[in-house]
């Protein structure tokens, strides 16, 4: 057995931690710390992502959802080891003489002693607040070590489009749904703005009023919009039958990478939505407007997936009807 | 009956924003300019209105659209602080706004709005919804009702709305006259009175605080409340509004509206839900439970400030009555301190101090709530402490500028001994959560245009405001003061420590 790690002595030093930042702010001629938690956010992530971008993801989630971070870096193979540091994230408020802190531990955890993580964790979680679980590691998400995990999160974030084989992670997804486990996939995530400018589009009577006319629904992805693109496909089609109208579901692939559009239409209407760089571009019967559609980055899809920690039905219903797509689409 | 949009997910997505025209009555104003286009324009940035959306400016100023539109652009530059200018979004924006010239006493101009209305909901889809804003003259909001009724106006396919700004009134008659005249053409329920202070995050947060969490609630009453003090204090002077000013006064400018609205929402009873309508009727009735003065209460319970010259940082700032516009026998009350008492049972006997004031010491709106000091000072049996013990728990709810919520209370001092000291345990709005606030233009205009009256004015309240308001206006103008009475830069007259005095209590400096 290799290095191993007691959560009594993270959490002493995490008290610490708090003591050694207080008297620094002080000494610096502040009015020492402020302590904020929300939650704790444990991160899973293989060794080998890019810590600092990592960091800095996490950092800026922290002013809105102030947590205690574990980030849990999987480092594959090896002899049985786990290993831990605590340190804090500070920041200044624009204009302000206070600190604002979190605490965040970073555990280190072989392959082999992953049956040994759910016990270091929990007693490291804020009492009475959620958990949330981000599991970036698609690999971990498949194996039998990852279920006590799930067990104690309020929460899970995965990224099916970030795998090697999104359609298994799809299956996966729905599988732990149906468990009556609360879940965020930030393919899908990254579909709220589409979504969104999409029901604008039919938040106008007269627009609302030809949905019966649409007979046709084409989505085009390229790269990795795969998942998105199933993810949009199959809500646009699951909300139309909901009131009625069965359209015909078209996705089909595009050259281009990260490219993804997508096309309502029938007897003479026609709904188009396309991005264009920074922007999202609405063309209804030929007539178009354009709006700022930032570049999405896992923060502000993070941010998103953190302020919803509950059951969220328009996702899980368009979970099984994307997981129910991926056959045809593989044939 | 109106088809469902099967699209909506109201979970992640934004509040729904129907499509709608807004016609501002004062288009080349300062309020135009400075708040309500920044605002919308943040609004489109942020894509929170709808596809179909347009504005209509209407002033007196011949211009054409276009040359509107370039007005506006400057303007939206100049005063969105904390907004990146997008040329595409303004674009996209900048297409949907539209001019009209006229006067607003000319029956002409409702006939020449009306085609472009009609031209705007073809051109733009704004489904047949108009929302009428009267950034004007208060003296022309009666009239701009009635021109807009007159030229049926006031009813078409979709909703109408009228968005007015404060004053309303400057009475109890005036304002009932003001209501009367805008109910000519506009149900009550399609008036929405805008008080921009209901709008700041933190005056609603107190809603939050107060009915979203079981633990304070229980305190909130005469029993473990001292006393409640709401402070709304400017550092500047009149800024060259002195001839408007010289009309209003604090009592009436801030004290009649924003500071009675806070008030309201501090002391209301819970509502039954968050309709609009329930919240309203909870903030009314407690308006309509304050007591009202009589003339000797008056001169008891409140106190006029005017400032006078002092040199403030090494600058020399000038008194009221040497600013630009101000009749130099002024006798307009620049600074008002009232205590209210409510008479109900949650607060009877409870002194609820109010003040507002130009030119004081620093610039900051908040509320303190003071408890009752715990019954048995068990820790001071031997006097050593200096009164500390004593010190009692305190909450300050900070409107601006730096919006939260800090609670004090007292903490043993590390070491050996009982030696008991003050801390402070603050929360603070903007450092919490990183999120931009939305301005309370932004946060108002949005509700209006949704149908959302929770944060405006009724008037029903209104004139309880008035009520209180009207027997102070009737003793301060029977009994001129002697102004000035205060040095520019302090915390106002020294009479208005008096006041407190006279209940045990001191004001804090926030």
């Amino acid at each position: 057995m290799g290095a191993t790690v007691s959560p009594e002595l993270i959490l002493k030093e995490l008290a610490e931690l708090w003591v050694d930042s207080g008297k620094q702010g002080q000494a610096e001629g502040g009015t020492g710390v402020l302590r904020a938690c929300s939650m704790t956010l444990l991160v899973l992530a293989e060794a080998g992502e890019d810590t600092q971008g990592l960091g800095e993801t996490i950092a800026a989630l922290m002013p809105e959802h102030p947590a205690r971070a574990i980030v849990v870096r999987l480092s594959g193979q090896g002899e049985r080891t786990l290993s831990a540091r605590v340190y804090s994230q500070c920041w200044m408020p624009f204009g302000q003489r206070r600190q604002i802190c979190c605490e965040q531990v970073e555990i280190t955890v072989s392959d082999a002693a992953l049956a040994d993580l759910r016990s270091v964790v929990l007693p490291l979680t804020v009492p009475d607040l959620p958990l949330i679980v981000w599991c970036r590691s698609t690999r971990l998400l498949q194996m039998p070590e990852f279920q006590p995990i799930a067990s104690m999160a309020e929460k899970i974030v995965l990224d099916s489009a970030a795998a090697p084989d999104p359609e298994a992670i799809l299956q996966c997804a729905q599988e732990m749904a149906e468990r009556g486990l609360m879940l965020g996939d930030l393919s899908w995530t990254l579909m709220t703005r589409w979504r969104e400018m999409l029901a604008d589009v039919f938040e106008n009577q007269r627009n609302v009023a030809q949905l019966a006319r649409v007979s046709s629904v084409e989505v085009e992805w390229g790269g990795s919009r795969y998942v998105p693109a199933l993810y949009l496909g199959s809500w646009i089609e699951d909300s139309l039958i909901s009131v009625g109208v069965n359209p015909s579901l078209k996705l089909s692939r595009a050259a281009d990478e990260d490219f993804l559009r997508v096309r309502l239409t029938g007897d003479g209407f026609a709904v188009e939505l396309a991005r264009q760089e920074d922007r999202m571009v609405v063309t209804l019967n030929g007539c178009s407007q354009c709006a700022n559609l930032p570049q999405p980055t896992d923060y502000l899809l993070m941010r998103e997936e953190l302020g919803i920690v509950r059951h969220d039905p328009v996702f899980e219903k368009a979970l099984v009807s994307a997981a129910r797509l991926t056959h045809p689409i593989k044939q | 009956m109106p088809i469902e949009n099967p699209f909506q997910d109201p979970l992640r997505f934004e509040r729904r924003v129907p499509e709608c025209a807004v016609v501002i009555f004062g288009a080349n104003g300062d309020l135009t300019k400075r708040k309500l286009l920044p605002a919308l324009y943040r609004l489109a940035y942020d894509r929170r209105l709808s596809a179909g959306f347009a504005v209509v400016g209407i002033s007196r100023t011949p211009m054409s659209d276009e040359a509107f539109r370039e007005k506006m652009l400057e303007a939206v530059k100049q005063f969105s602080e904390d907004t990146t200018f997008d040329d595409d979004v303004w674009k996209a924006f900048a297409a949907g706004l539209f001019y009209v010239a006229g006067d607003i006493g000319d029956a002409a101009l409702y006939q020449s709005l009306a085609g472009k209305l009609a031209e705007i909901e073809t051109l733009r889809h704004t489904g047949g919804n108009v929302m009428f804003y009267l950034s004007t003259q208060p003296s022309q909001y009666a009239r701009a009702a009635q021109g807009l009724g007159a030229a049926g106006l006031g009813k078409g396919s979709g909703w109408r709305r009228l968005v007015v700004e404060k004053p309303f009134g400057h009475d109890l008659a005036s304002a009932r006259e003001l209501s009367d005249g805008l109910h000519e053409s506009f149900d009550e329920s399609e008036v929405y009175r805008i008080d921009h202070y209901l709008g700041k995050e933190t005056v609603q947060n107190i809603l939050a605080f107060r009915f979203g969490n079981g633990i304070f609630e229980p305190l909130w009453n005469r029993r473990y409340v001292n006393h409640v003090q709401i402070t709304g204090a400017e550092s500047i002077g009149v800024e060259g509004r002195g001839a408007y000013y010289q009309e209003a006064g604090a009592l009436d400018d801030m004290i009649q509206n924003h500071l009675l609205q806070v008030m309201a929402t501090i002391a209301m009873e819970p509502s039954a839900s968050f309709r609009a309508a329930s919240v309203r009727d909870e903030r009314s009735k407690l308006l309509r439970s304050i007591r009202p003065m009589t003339p000797a209460e008056v001169r008891q319970n409140t106190v006029a400030g005017q400032y006078g010259p002092a040199s403030i940082g090494g600058k020399d700032v000038p008194g009221f009555r040497q600013e630009t516009g101000v009749d130099p026998q002024s006798q307009t009350n620049t600074y008002a301190a009232v205590t209210v008492f409510i008479d109900n049972w949650r607060w009877a006997g409870v002194p609820f101090y109010l003040r507002t004031g130009k030119r004081l010491a620093k610039r900051v709106t908040e509320i303190a709530i003071q408890f009752n000091p715990a019954p048995l000072h068990i820790f001071n049996q031997d006097g050593g402490q200096d009164g500390v013990e004593s010190a009692p728990n305190l909450l300050i709810v900070r409107i601006q500028p730096e919006e939260g919520i800090s609670m004090k209370f007292l903490s043993k001092r590390p070491g050996s001994g009982m030696m008991l000291r003050p801390v402070s345990m603050d929360f603070n709005y903007g450092s919490s959560f990183g999120e931009r606030s939305p301005s309370a233009y932004e946060t108002l205009l949005l509700d209006a245009i949704v149908g959302d009256a929770t944060l405006y004015t009724r008037q029903d309240m209104v004139e309880a405001s008035w009520g209180v308001v009207e027997p102070i206006q009737n003793a301060w103008r029977e009994s001129p003061a002697d102004f000035p009475n205060y040095p520019a830069g302090t915390w106002g007259p020294a009479a208005a420590d008096g006041m407190l005095a006279r209940h045990g209590h001191v004001w804090r400096k926030p």
